[in-house]
């Protein structure tokens, strides 16, 4: 698993996942994921199209790094999943706690607002 | 057509878990199945191993695991052994959703998308003080 960063121009961060969100998946990333957006309070976007599984230990890090962001002034917005994990997020209803969106324009709006 | 059962055995631990899924995932390469019964067949496999090393863990040694997967015309039968403490999974699975929020704690969702994935459950505890979980997933089914 790994990620890539950008700067949408407007202060919002997006954030590529690329690999499996899977036990060890989530255990390569999560640190660095929170380590780059929690202490800023960032608002970010995650684009999820290269990320081709996602189980539970996934949605139970995006509820914790969103929770996280929320005390710190920040928001945090996914978008773009394969339809297979889109099934996981809606499975879990995800969406329900943190922002889940079919593009990186609709998500970029959710952080921004 | 019935293939036949694939085995894998590996200690509950982190890299035990890490080792075994991707053999898993090796020995799915090579049975062509379709993108839905690979996904929740690896999602199934995912979950219930890390609720089994997260609830059935004996304190004083690695848990024991033998996952044994058997394709059939219209399902894949996984069977999920291990020599923890007496843990039936299916206690867990009649609950709806988790809430997040209410329960103070983040977690439930592994066995709500195996509940999602999955047509049939089966445990018994065996004479030789093993668990066994038979969890079958139908083939294609989103």
């Amino acid at each position: 698993m790994q990620l890539q960063l950008s700067d949408t121009g407007d202060g919002i961060l997006s954030i590529s996942l690329i690999g499996r969100l899977d036990t060890p998946g989530v255990d390569v990333i999560e640190t660095q994921l929170t380590a780059r957006l929690v202490p800023r309070g960032a608002r970010a976007i995650i684009d999820l199209s290269q990320v081709s599984f996602m189980g539970s230990g996934g949605i139970r890090m995006f509820i914790t790094i969103s929770r996280a962001l929320a005390r710190k002034g920040g928001k945090l917005a996914l978008f773009g999943a394969q339809p297979l994990v889109a099934q996981v997020l809606e499975t879990t209803s995800l969406n329900a706690l943190v922002p889940v969106r079919a593009d990186a324009e609709t998500a970029a709006a959710v952080v921004r607002a | 057509m019935r293939a036949h059962p694939l085995e894998i055995r590996f200690p509950g631990t982190h890299a035990g878990f890490g080792n075994a899924f991707e053999r898993l995932r090796s020995m799915l390469d090579e049975h062509h199945l379709d993108a839905v019964t690979r996904y929740n067949t690896e999602l199934v496999f995912e979950e219930i191993v890390a609720n089994l090393v997260k609830h059935a863990a004996p304190t004083d040694r690695d848990l024991d695991v033998r996952v044994i997967l058997e394709p059939r015309n219209d399902a894949i039968l996984l069977t999920f052994e291990d020599d923890g403490k007496p843990f039936d999974p299916r206690e867990h699975l009649v609950r709806e959703r988790p809430n997040a929020y209410a329960d103070g704690q983040i977690g439930g969702y592994g066995l709500v998308l195996v509940r999602r994935a999955a047509s049939a459950f089966g445990y018994l505890r065996t004479p030789e003080g093993r668990n066994r979980l038979t969890v079958t997933v139908p083939r294609g089914t989103l």
